[in-house]
């Protein structure tokens, strides 16, 4: 019967790859005047971008959000909703105050995400396993942790900004704060890279996810050097929040969405399904959802509000129907 | 294996308590002892999921924190007392993960037929292909135990194993636990709360008091009147049936 089920698991990731390709067909192509080459080779160069940037990001979110609830033993809690797309916001606006709007650092994207990356790498990584070691992996403890430091960050950064010279921030308000309106296309390539490079650097660890949802315990006796792994992990997890926001800016509950998602419709413990379920959602719920903002709403409402809220409501239904946290 | 002077305190407070015993090898040895005596915690130090504040193990001449986590989950596996287990997985699924030190994600034939003994050890072949969250308990902590046949290891160690079986199931286990032993040359250590399963199956018993050893020794040496009226504070009459000294209790 198992592989029953992986194989009716590979046939409605299928469907859902088909379902992403006509979505994000329909993101290129709807609208477009094909009579005139110069207009359509500029609606082409506008939209690419935008499309490869919303398919990382969801790569990014999806894989993030369901190793972060295998590490953390719940599938109720992701990165973002314990602050860490805050922390890094908050990151590039330090890094943009303290080294000054012209420096180097700050003009150059690939530049300033390299030293946020790095950046939030250690500070994220360091202060997650804290918070995780001190709760003992307590999800309500957990939860409440995280929220207090999303708004802390958020109140601090918000206080940077307002700190900051007006013209300074005005001139700066673009690149300090992405949004899908205004994707970061200039760190496509650099985030290709690095997603790659945790992949690989992380390949072991990933085989082993599927034992880490037998907990801590049982991890340990199957021969897991647990603390090291869950280290490992948590640092590609940040690093993968670390490209989203930089691309797209927060987007706090869509890694609930699409791993919720991913894992009520494959039903299994198989990580490798679960992650490509999980980042396939993404890319339809980004694509699909930019192209109904776009083309419905002409623009009026950004796709992340939509998300905000359906994810909100989503979370709520999630914590009422469970049995248990 | 060696265990010296193990002491662990949770919260200031002392829960074992130099404990030291050497286990004799290929016997089955039942830690017997009130709740919260320490049972546990002693068979989590001496299986490296808890860390000792003092003392050592001593694991096949090495001290168990200086192996490598995945030898020694090649010779030493460890039923804990609570397990919650939140996926979605079938039986089959879970004793698979039993072969994982051995093979990882990509199971052998041999592996699978590792698998099928143990499933058949455990009468799990009604519910192989069955979700163990909706199993009974008893169901599931049988998967559980058919798990770490399948790892098969030298040294196999059961925190309250009988927990939810049924009669008929916890004779059988004793009788696989002997089997183990007996014919496959295990080391098999397992906490018990039936005192006369321990008597009747096992051929060392260490009764625990308050994070202390309060006797260890053979099965006969242990089960007498005054050793067990003192360690669990109820009164006691022995009784020797089919040649093992067994207990009553009022
Ligand atoms: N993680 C923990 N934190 C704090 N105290 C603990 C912890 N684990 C165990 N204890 C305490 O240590 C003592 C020994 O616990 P242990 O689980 O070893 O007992 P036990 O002999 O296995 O009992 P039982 O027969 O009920 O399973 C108990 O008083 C318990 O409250
Ligand atoms: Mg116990």
């Amino acid at each position: 019967m198992s592989t029953a089920v992986i194989r009716a698991n590979r046939r409605k990731l299928v469907i859902l790859a088909v379902l992403v390709l006509l979505c994000a067909a329909g993101y290129m192509l709807v609208d477009v005047r094909f009579s005139n080459p110069k207009l359509f080779s500029y609606a082409m160069r506008l939209r690419a971008p935008k499309l490869l940037v919303m398919l990382i990001t969801a790569f990014a979110i999806g894989g993030a959000s369901i190793v972060f609830q295998t590490i953390i033993n719940n599938t109720i809690v992701t990165p973002c909703l314990l602050g860490m797309n805050s922390l890094y916001t908050l990151i590039h606006t330090a890094v943009v105050f303290f080294f000054g709007s012209g420096s180097l650092i700050a003009v150059s994207a690939n530049l300033s995400f390299a030293v946020d990356v790095v950046l939030m790498g250690i500070v994220a990584t360091v202060l997650y396993s804290w918070i995780f070691k001190k709760t003992k992996h307590n999800v309500l403890y957990v939860l409440l942790v995280g929220t207090v430091l999303t708004s802390f960050f958020g109140s601090i950064q918000s206080t940077l900004t307002r700190v900051m010279d007006p013209n300074e921030y005005d001139s700066l308000l673009n690149s300090l704060v992405a949004s899908f309106s205004n994707v970061n296309s200039e760190i496509i390539l650099f985030s290709l890279i690095l997603l790659a490079g945790v992949i690989f650097a992380l390949r072991k660890e990933l085989a082993l996810l599927d034992v880490l949802t037998l907990g801590k315990h049982q991890a340990i006796n199957l021969g897991v050097d647990y603390d090291r792994c869950i280290r490992k992990l948590l640092l590609g997890v940040t690093l993968c929040i670390a490209v989203a926001t930089a691309m797209v800016g927060p987007i706090s509950f869509l890694g609930l969405i699409i791993a919720n998602l991913s894992r009520q419709l494959l039903r299994t413990f198989r990580h490798s399904q679960l992650i490509l379920g999980s980042a396939l959602f993404g890319m339809v719920v980004l694509i699909g959802g930019q192209l109904i903002v776009e083309h419905v709403y002409s623009y009026a409402v950004p796709v992340s509000v939509f998300i905000t809220v359906g994810g909100g409501v989503y979370f709520l239904y999630l914590l009422l129907t469970r049995k248990k946290v | 294996m060696q265990i010296q002077k193990l002491t662990k305190q949770y919260d200031g407070k002392t829960v074992v308590d130099g404990v030291s015993f050497a286990i004799p090898k290929g016997k089955v040895i039942s830690l017997i002892g009130p709740n919260g005596a320490g049972k546990s915690t002693v068979m989590g130090m001496i299986s490296r999921l808890i860390a000792q504040d003092s003392g050592l193990v001593d694991f096949e001449g090495r001290d168990i924190g200086k192996w490598k986590s995945k030898e020694l989950a090649k010779r030493l596996a460890i039923l804990t007392q609570s397990n919650n287990i939140q996926m979605k997985l079938t039986v089959e699924e879970l004793v698979t993960f039993g072969r994982f030190p051995y093979s990882g994600n990509r199971i052998t034939a041999q592996d699978r037929e590792i698998i099928d003994r143990a499933i058949r050890y455990m009468e799990l072949e009604p519910f192989r292909d069955r979700f163990i969250d909706e199993l009974s308990g008893g169901q599931r902590q049988r998967a559980m135990i058919a798990m770490v046949i399948a790892q098969d290891t030298e040294y196999v160690l059961l925190d309250e194993p009988t927990n939810n079986l049924d009669i008929y199931h916890a004779t059988n286990l004793m009788k696989t636990v002997r089997k183990l032993c007996d014919e496959l040359g295990k080391t098999v250590i397992l906490v018990l709360h039936e005192i006369n399963y321990a008597a009747f199956y096992s051929d060392y018993i260490c009764a625990f008091k308050d994070g202390k050893i309060a006797k260890f020794g053979t099965v006969e040496e242990v089960m007498t009147k005054e050793n067990l009226s003192k360690i669990y504070q109820v009164d006691f009459e022995i009784l020797n049936i089919a040649g093992k000294p067994l207990s009553v209790y009022y």
